[in-house]
């Protein structure tokens, strides 16, 4: 499978700061690839160098096969693109604006008027009929998301495409990106770890300009996410969760929502029959034992060092 | 091309739809339709403002010369400070509200951005200009009873040259200053150095410094080479131009 994004050793420098740090980046063709990080960790950055916005102080991006520096509309003519906060004609309406998005494409009359009816139902805009200087922040993303599809994109690049959402508009949003599976491969960039979980198959966790890791969901759990534990007993959870902590099989122990005590474990088989040991010698009463893989939020939060609460 | 000509239609429509099209045809139709009948009204007005105090000065009959005059002092005064304000945004307010990041996106060039605007713009304003000297010609004819059109049509036409030459100079100065005032402070700086420089005699002669006394001369009658600064002009317009659009290429969004 052929690569729809291809970065090699990207990085961007503004004055003292390095906003991207050889940055290498793989988006096969057809995926749902997430784009991870913590606010400031350079991924409206490099979104902003994929579609030309921003030259890379070095290293290089490809899109499509074609380098962005120097393809110009034959790239642009490929993608669709959402940022973060996307900015309109305030006196346009929004099929008004659609028909304009779908004009700079040159994209003729009867599939035009086709488009613009069917994202117009998508973005929930069909019956709006004021203009676009009166909507709001939600309503403003939805019609970005579908100008970003006017051209029917190979490639659709978005910035926090959730971000400015009520649940019922981030839903519908999730739901339309993975119909898409298979046909557009799609990047978009954001801290909303249960949307990636939801929709993409293929993840990069970006932190302070670098890539922290890219893999498969699955794979990625599966290299960094070692298995978990969870505890709650009646009683005693604090001693109880020093002494796991000195356990060789256990390499954190946190504590949960409820006193619960979470340790992330390299053999899970070793805690499962040990914890209950060490439970009934404390005489304590055992409320709650689970074991399972470490979710994405997990993974992050070990791999750019947040705080686990 | 598609990109481009979809976007020129864009900027036409936004001069319908938004408060371009009330400032500077406003400015302009004012000037149109007060200026020959001030110009007839004048010693009128001069005689009852200044009362007894001008009672032994004979005032000169108003003319249509009087007339077209006064619409060459507005476009040269007025009219262009009007135009170097309006267009301190022609660029910075695509780049500040995020709109030129969703044009760019698409395939349509950063020249093509540039050209576009400059195309439409030039044109509005030659729109303006030409409404504008066929209502002073009509009323004129009007007021005065004759009204010969060459000196004040050729006299509009190059202050029109001058217009588009600082449609150029705005839109470069727009590019490099992302403040809308920052870019009309310096508008208007460059066009009292443009106005010094005229005072000498080669630069006031053969350089775009010359148009901001070429049209008076014309219309005065007076022998004036105007080939020489209309073709400058055009000329330093399209360098303006071509200086704007490159610059927005090298520049980040």
């Amino acid at each position: 499978m052929s690569a729809a994004i291809r970065t090699t050793e990207l990085t961007k420098v503004y004055g003292e700061k390095n906003a991207l740090e050889s940055v290498d980046l793989v988006v096969e063709e057809g995926s749902i690839f997430g784009f991870l990080g913590p606010n400031g960790a350079g991924k409206t950055t490099t979104l902003r160098i994929l579609t030309g916005l921003a030259r890379p102080t070095s290293g290089s991006a490809h899109i499509l096969g074609r380098d962005v520096a120097s393809a110009g509309n034959a790239v642009r003519a490929q993608i669709g693109f959402l940022p973060d906060v996307p900015g309109f004609y305030e006196w346009m309406k929004a099929e008004e604006f659609l028909r304009f998005a779908g004009g700079l494409f040159g994209i003729g009359r009867p599939i035009l008027d086709e488009r613009v009816g069917m994202l117009l139902d998508l973005a929930g805009l069909a019956d709006v009929d004021t203009k676009i200087g009166g909507y709001s922040r939600g309503m403003k993303q939805r019609l970005g998301v579908a100008q970003a599809l006017i051209n029917t994109p190979r490639l659709l690049l978005l910035d926090e495409p959730t971000s400015a959402l009520d649940p019922m508009g981030r839903k519908n949003v999730l739901d339309m990106l993975m119909s898409l599976r298979g046909r557009t491969t799609v990047f978009f960039s954001t801290h909303i770890l249960a949307d990636v979980e939801r929709v993409c198959d293929t993840v990069a966790i970006l932190d302070r300009g670098r890539v922290v890791a890219q893999a498969p969901i699955d794979e990625l759990k599966a290299r960094y996410g070692q298995q978990k534990v969870v505890v709650e007993v009646t009683g005693g959870a604090d001693e109880l969760a020093e002494q796991i902590r000195r356990q060789s099989w256990a390499a954190a122990v946190y504590r949960g929502h409820n006193g619960a005590i979470e340790v992330t474990v390299t053999d899970v088989g070793a805690a499962q029959q040990q914890i209950p040991t060490m439970i009934a010698a404390r005489q304590l009463g055992l409320s709650r034992m689970e074991a399972g893989e470490m979710g994405l939020e997990e993974v992050f939060v070990e791999l750019v060092g947040g705080v686990h609460p | 091309m598609s990109g481009f000509a979809a976007f020129a239609r864009k900027e036409a429509r936004e001069i319908r739809r938004t408060w371009r099209i009330w400032v500077l045809p406003g400015i302009l139709l004012l000037f149109a339709l007060t200026g020959p009948v001030l110009a007839k009204l004048t010693p009128q007005l001069l005689g009852a403002l200044g009362g007894d105090q001008l009672k032994g000065l004979v005032l000169p009959t108003p003319t249509y010369h009087d007339a077209y005059a006064q619409w060459i002092k507005s476009l040269s005064g007025t009219a262009l400070f009007a135009l170097i304000i309006v267009y301190g945004s022609i660029i910075s307010a695509e780049r500040k509200s995020g709109t030129a990041v969703l044009v760019l996106t698409k395939p349509v060039s950063r020249t093509a951005f540039i050209i576009a605007k400059a195309v439409v713009h030039s044109v509005f304003l030659a729109v303006l200009v030409v409404a504008g000297t066929l209502i002073t010609w009509g009323l004129t004819a009007a007021i005065f009873g004759q009204a010969p059109g060459s000196a004040l049509w050729s006299s509009s036409i190059v202050w029109l040259v001058f217009g588009v030459l600082f449609i150029a100079l705005m839109t470069l100065l727009s590019v490099l200053i992302g403040s809308a005032a920052g870019a009309a402070g310096a508008g208007l700086g460059a066009y009292a150095l443009v106005s010094i420089a005229a005072i000498w005699k080669p630069l006031g002669t053969y350089s775009p410094a010359a148009l901001t006394k070429v049209p008076s001369s014309l219309l005065a009658g007076n022998d004036v080479a105007v080939l020489w600064p209309v073709l400058t002009s055009l000329v330093l317009a399209a360098m303006l131009f071509a200086l704007a659009a490159l610059t927005f290429r090298r520049s980040e969004l």
